[in-house]
């Protein structure tokens, strides 16, 4: 299948890609290893390398394995790989020789986000995080070039290119902080998602299963069972429906009102992934984020650190346009077995009819719709916030979330309530 | 001999699929190296017709395994004949023969499924796995070893090595995570909705009769419908139904009636229709305004 390596390739291409491949990995965790590495050059047998868009679309078909992988990878494929008619990237000025840091601001983003540890070495702000702004394509941004540079240039300068790829990967202009969640009460964490999966029963799947024992008699199984016996039935094999194991979509409110309660509900989050393969996590300020695959890589035990999360934490609260957002571009991720849990306070400073939209969307493809606020566990609370309202014809449940009893109470609530379309809506929590 | 990369995007655009640069080099390294590759993007921008294209232009069979919840590795692989079996062992029982395993399960009685079939062609053919997100995670587990040995094994039959590899192209909508360890052993390419000038030329490669200020319209209204919030964004394949519905009906430009009667062959559900109204009014009084 391989072919013969062509004539007149750049003499340190291989060495460039290697440390371009080396680069990915150290700076933005891609999982290359050196098998990676081998087909990343042996692909560059079977492209034109002359052609900066063959190389670039060869390097990336090998060495990223998802979308927001593809972006990050031709902000950085740009940059090492400049073009010869191409200037080094320039920085803004003065930033290198800015000469001392600013005063702290009073005002500033320590107050805004009180769940962050201003004293922690650990909340510093961290590289480039993989998460631009959708819609860019950086990778077009550069003319097609006849011609690579050497790239030597490109390595040495690797701490000179970190704050103009700082500066374009992240959503906020300024380097970003990132998110450190003490995951000490995550027992007492887990024991309440168990009760939360166990709660919950949706029912028999419509397809027909192997089953121990069945409703159906399964023919192919048992005439194959047969073959065994000279053609005598003598064991007979079922087919039935299984029961439909619930998936969980949590969309997380990460705005500045949700305060501690948006970092107890992402430790649950952590949890009940823990529990359960099935979670898909995202958060939401005034733009929204997938959390999944950050909670996914976080270490059990240890604390939940995750990049700075730009718009989807520490803002305001843009509710509708968010889960209009979720339910249009991730509409594959809601069926018939999913529940979604929004947890959010309902403080919206947005259009509360985007809210219903969205709701009856999601509501109509999923399996059902909770409501948790950490509002709903103070006495007398009434559900008068303009989202919450607008959200409440198309719940399945409106639930208290106000601390680590009412999610322990949570998976009892939802068998109380009876988890069935239009069967309930519970009411709050009296409170304590 | 393997086509390069501009070669394969002439190809293509002669059967009317418009590959970027990106997605031609992409297929060129899966025939090359031999790799599976995972196509990802929305739904309708032609992850499928990709692979039915790289066929047609290789020149080979393509086999399609469409997946669901519930597909496990013996639909996927091969199945017994077990009502032949049976007779076989009556026959042989009436003849009085013994019947041993090396009658019951030989070629007479396998029914090859697609990836049996794949890796027994005598001549690579491209084997399509079309949203392998539907999939359990056990049986994408199970392709773990098809992608990475290319072989498989089947119990009565021992281990059956691969005649030729397969060009394999999997697809997914990405309504569940695909494990890392399946991503490693693919290349990997994210699909998205042609530009607007794409969009165009797909269209007049595939209605070659159409009117090209029609052809126009259709492709300018459908982009402005994909800006909006719609619960089912339409695909190219939207496009194309909705352009060979205007020309059925002799359209040689959109106006507001032949919107209306054409309507559902772009939008289905009937929410994106009242939400789009305002936007295709102004698409209609556009084009009637240039008309």
């Amino acid at each position: 299948m391989a072919e013969p390596s062509r004539a007149g390739l750049p003499a340190s291409l291989a060495a460039q890609v290697t440390a371009f491949a080396g680069r990915l990995r150290q700076r933005h965790g891609f999982l290359i290893g050196p098998g990676e590495v081998r087909d990343a050059l042996r692909a560059l047998d079977l492209v034109d390398v002359l052609s900066r868009r063959e190389l670039r679309g060869a390097l990336r078909a090998v060495l990223t394995a998802g979308p927001e992988q593809g972006r990050t990878f031709d902000l950085e494929f740009n940059a090492f790989f400049r073009a010869a008619d191409q200037p080094p990237p320039t920085l803004p000025p003065l930033l290198p020789e800015t000469p001392a840091p600013a005063e702290p601001d009073p005002d500033g983003k320590e107050q805004e986000q009180p769940d962050r540890e201003p004293g922690d070495p650990e909340t510093r702000p961290e590289p480039a995080p993989s998460t631009p702004q959708a819609g860019s394509d950086p990778g077009s941004d550069l003319p097609d070039g006849d011609a690579l540079q050497d790239g030597q240039e490109s390595q040495d300068g690797d701490e000179q290119d970190a704050p103009v790829m700082q500066a374009r990967v992240s959503p906020n202009a300024a380097p970003g902080e990132a998110l450190r969640v003490d995951s000490g009460d995550l027992g007492s964490l887990l024991r309440a998602a168990t009760g939360l999966i166990r709660a919950l029963e949706l029912g028999r799947a419509r397809r027909l299963r192997p089953l121990p024992r069945g409703s159906k008699l399964d023919a192919r199984r048992t005439l194959h069972a047969a073959a065994r016996t000279a053609g005598d039935a003598v064991h007979l094999r079922w087919l039935g429906r299984p029961r439909r194991a619930p998936r969980f979509l949590l969309v997380l409110d990460g705005s500045r009102s949700m305060g501690r309660d948006a970092t107890l509900l992402l430790r649950f989050a952590q949890a009940l992934h823990l529990r359960s393969r099935r979670v898909e996590v995202y958060a939401f300020s005034t733009g929204l984020t997938r959390l999944t695959p950050l909670i996914r890589g976080a270490a059990p035990g240890q604390p939940l650190t995750l990049p700075d999360l730009g718009d989807a934490w520490g803002g305001g609260t843009r509710i509708g346009e968010n889960l209009l957002k979720l339910a249009r571009d991730e509409r594959g991720r809601v069926n018939r077995d999913t529940v979604v849990l929004i947890l959010s306070d309902g403080l919206d400073t947005g259009d509360p009819a985007l809210v219903g939209r969205a709701l009856r969307d999601l509501r109509r493809r999923s399996a059902g719709v909770v409501w948790l606020s950490p509002l709903a566990a103070t006495p007398g609370y009434r559900p008068v916030q303009r989202a919450v309202a607008a959200a409440l014809p198309h719940l399945d449940a409106l639930l208290p979330a106000g601390g680590p009893d009412d999610l322990h109470a949570l998976g009892r609530r939802l068998r109380a309530a009876r988890l069935t379309r239009g069967a309930f809506l519970a009411a709050p929590s009296p409170g304590p | 001999m393997i086509p390069a990369v501009q070669e394969l995007q002439a190809a293509f655009q002669a059967r009317g699929y418009v590959a970027d640069d990106a997605l031609a080099t992409a297929l060129r390294l899966v025939v090359g190296l031999g790799k599976p590759l995972l196509l990802e993007g929305p739904a309708g921008v032609g992850k499928t017709e990709a692979a039915k294209t790289l066929a047609d232009v290789l020149g080979t069979r393509l086999i399609r395994l469409q997946c669901y919840e519930g597909l496990d590795a013996q639909s996927a692989l091969y199945e017994w004949n077990y009502a032949r079996q049976l007779l076989h062992l009556r026959a042989a029982e009436l003849r009085g023969e013994a019947a041993g395993d090396d009658d019951l399960y030989g070629e007479t009685f396998l029914m090859p499924r697609p990836l049996l079939q794949a890796i027994r062609e005598p001549r690579s053919a491209v084997l399509l796995i079309d949203e392998i997100d539907r999939a359990d995670d056990a049986f994408e587990a199970f392709l773990l070893e098809l992608l990475a040995e290319w072989q498989i094994t089947v119990p009565e039959l021992g281990t059956l090595a691969a005649v030729s590899r397969p060009h394999v192209i999997l697809t997914s909508n990405r309504s569940r995570e695909l494990s890392d360890a399946l991503r490693r052993r693919c290349l990997y390419h994210w699909t998205e909705y042609p530009s607007r000038a794409q969009e165009l030329h797909i269209v007049l490669s595939r209605l070659p009769g159409i009117n090209e200020t029609l052809a126009r319209q259709v492709t300018d209204a459908v982009h402005a419908l994909r800006a909006l919030p719609l619960g089912k964004t339409p695909g190219v394949a939207e496009t194309l139904d909705w352009a060979s519905a205007l020309v059925s009906l002799h359209a040689d430009h959109l106006d507001a009636e032949s919107l209306h009667a054409t309507l559902g062959a772009v939008l289905k559900l009937r929410e994106d229709q009242l939400l789009a109204a305002p936007t295709l009014q102004g698409v209609a009084a556009k084009a009637q305004a240039r008309g």
